[in-house]
């Protein structure tokens, strides 16, 4: 409960009122120190005198003085004032931190929204035309995800993440749905933007491995000097799930194009080699996928009634395992604890379907 | 003793889920059964991409056992019968007004 005032010292509350009526523009939430400075300000002292004790001991005259920080504070952002104003050039930013150099801990670089934070580093974003480009490559001229990718050194899913972003952006055209149109071009002036040039700096990196923590560990694994020992063997020696990472590079037909132009075939061959087996791999991929959604159709029964529609999923009860306790087997589990109840469970989804 | 088709509530307090069992009648309702047939959830659902609204239940069973174990004389309860009649393995119990398609498929009930 905030303190009250009693009303019995009614000086202090008409003189408070007093202040109130004088200030018929500012809300009563307004702060006591512009309550005094705007009592300061008044000439009509004549009311205020009418009382011996007063809220504030402090002079006057001190309290309407800005202080020294407010004073450079507005000198310096009537300074630049004109310089934030205006729009950014092209792809560049109108951060703070072009004028701010050192911040209290360090350098401050120019990416750096936030001098005193020091990890937050805005990266560029693509472009509307990047965006444009990467989804004209897929859908009009039907080049591979991984072909484009290697294209524009742009990750293979950020690439599909634009596909896909692009097409409800057509589909919402189309129905004649509002686009936020002003709201993206006002973003998009304030950020850095990648129009994926030629000569301009690779967007990311495109090729990395996911490094498995099996892998980190020193190893000291014997073998003949005579045998030949490959990547393979030595993801073997980590563990045997532990793949290669030529297995597990993301575009290894890219790694391949370029073993043929070191062997000697020429690039636009090579390059066509690459873009054919590129497709051929992202079909395969769909097929897999198909034959998935197939199966999982095959195997499910559905029946409406009207209300709802049951959907039976056949299964096999015998496959309970040596003591009738697998984890594949259909059904909550007896004589086993709920895995819910384990310590260190976690319950937060981890995706979205 | 008599060879029942029931469910046995598992799940959580205001999220049941069923396990469809083969179980002697007179033991408990979650007592080790014969035989889990399957799963039922009752708690409707809907498709995450779909607007339409409509709902659909989950529910996974050995078609082949659930046969043989009627075969042989289980006697479902009523909940279950009435799952077993959607897949056209029993006569529905009541009959809904609109035949059910896979019970329609067989031959009609004589009166």
């Amino acid at each position: 409960m905030p303190p009250r005032i009693h009303s019995s010292s009614c000086c202090q509350s008409r003189q408070l009122l007093n202040y109130l009526e004088a200030a018929p523009p500012i809300s009563i939430s307004a702060s006591p120190l512009a309550l005094q400075r705007l009592a300061a300000t008044s000439t009509s002292s004549s009311s205020q005198l009418q009382c011996s004790r007063s809220f504030s001991t402090t002079p006057v005259t001190e309290a309407r003085q800005p202080t020294r920080q407010r004073r450079e504070f507005l000198k310096w952002i009537n300074d630049y004032k004109e310089k934030f104003r205006t729009q950014p050039n092209n792809g560049k930013t109108n951060y703070i931190s072009q004028l701010v150099t050192v911040s209290d801990y360090q350098d401050v670089y120019e990416d750096q929204p936030f001098p005193n934070n020091p990890n937050f580093r805005s990266e560029p974003v693509l472009s509307s035309k990047a965006r444009h480009m990467i989804w004209k490559d897929v859908m009009r001229e039907g080049l591979p995800l991984k072909a484009v990718s290697a294209k524009y050194q742009v990750d293979m899913r950020r690439v599909a993440a634009v596909v896909r972003m692009k097409q409800i952006e057509h589909y919402m055209y189309k129905k004649k749905m509002p686009l936020a149109r002003t709201y993206h071009d006002v973003i998009m002036s304030m950020l850095p933007r990648a129009y994926l040039t030629p000569g301009e700096k690779p967007f990311e990196p495109i090729n990395d491995i996911h490094v498995h923590s099996y892998t980190m560990q020193q190893l000291f694994v014997p073998t003949a000097e005579s045998r030949e020992f490959t990547r393979a063997d030595a993801a073997k020696a980590f563990g045997e799930h532990i793949l290669p990472p030529d297995e597990k590079m993301r575009i290894p037909e890219l790694v391949e194009m370029e073993r043929n132009i070191a062997s000697g075939m020429e690039p636009e061959k090579a390059y066509a080699i690459f873009k054919e087996t590129a497709a051929q791999s992202e079909r395969a991929f769909a097929e897999a996928q198909k034959a998935k959604a197939k199966h999982q159709a095959d195997k499910t029964l559905r029946v409406d009634n009207g209300r709802f529609e049951f959907r039976f999923e056949k299964v096999n009860a015998d496959d309970v395992g040596r003591n009738g306790r697998s984890r594949t087997a259909v059904g909550w589990r007896y004589g086993q604890p709920f895995t819910d109840r384990r310590r260190g469970e976690v319950k937060i989804p981890t995706k979205v379907e | 003793m008599v060879v029942k088709i029931r469910l046995a509530r598992f799940g959580r307090t205001n999220a049941p889920f069923y396990n469809i069992v083969v179980a002697h009648a007179r033991t408990a309702r979650n007592s080790r059964p014969l035989e889990v047939l399957g799963t039922y959830d009752p708690i409707p659902k809907r498709d995450t991409y779909d607007r339409s609204g409509k709902l659909h239940k989950d529910i996974k069973l050995d078609i082949t056992r659930a046969k043989y174990w009627i075969g042989v004389g289980a006697q479902p309860t009523d909940t279950v019968r009435r799952l077993l009649s959607l897949v056209g393995i029993m006569e529905p119990k009541y009959r809904p007004a609109a035949p059910a398609p896979a019970a329609a498929a067989k031959e009609p009930v004589k009166k």
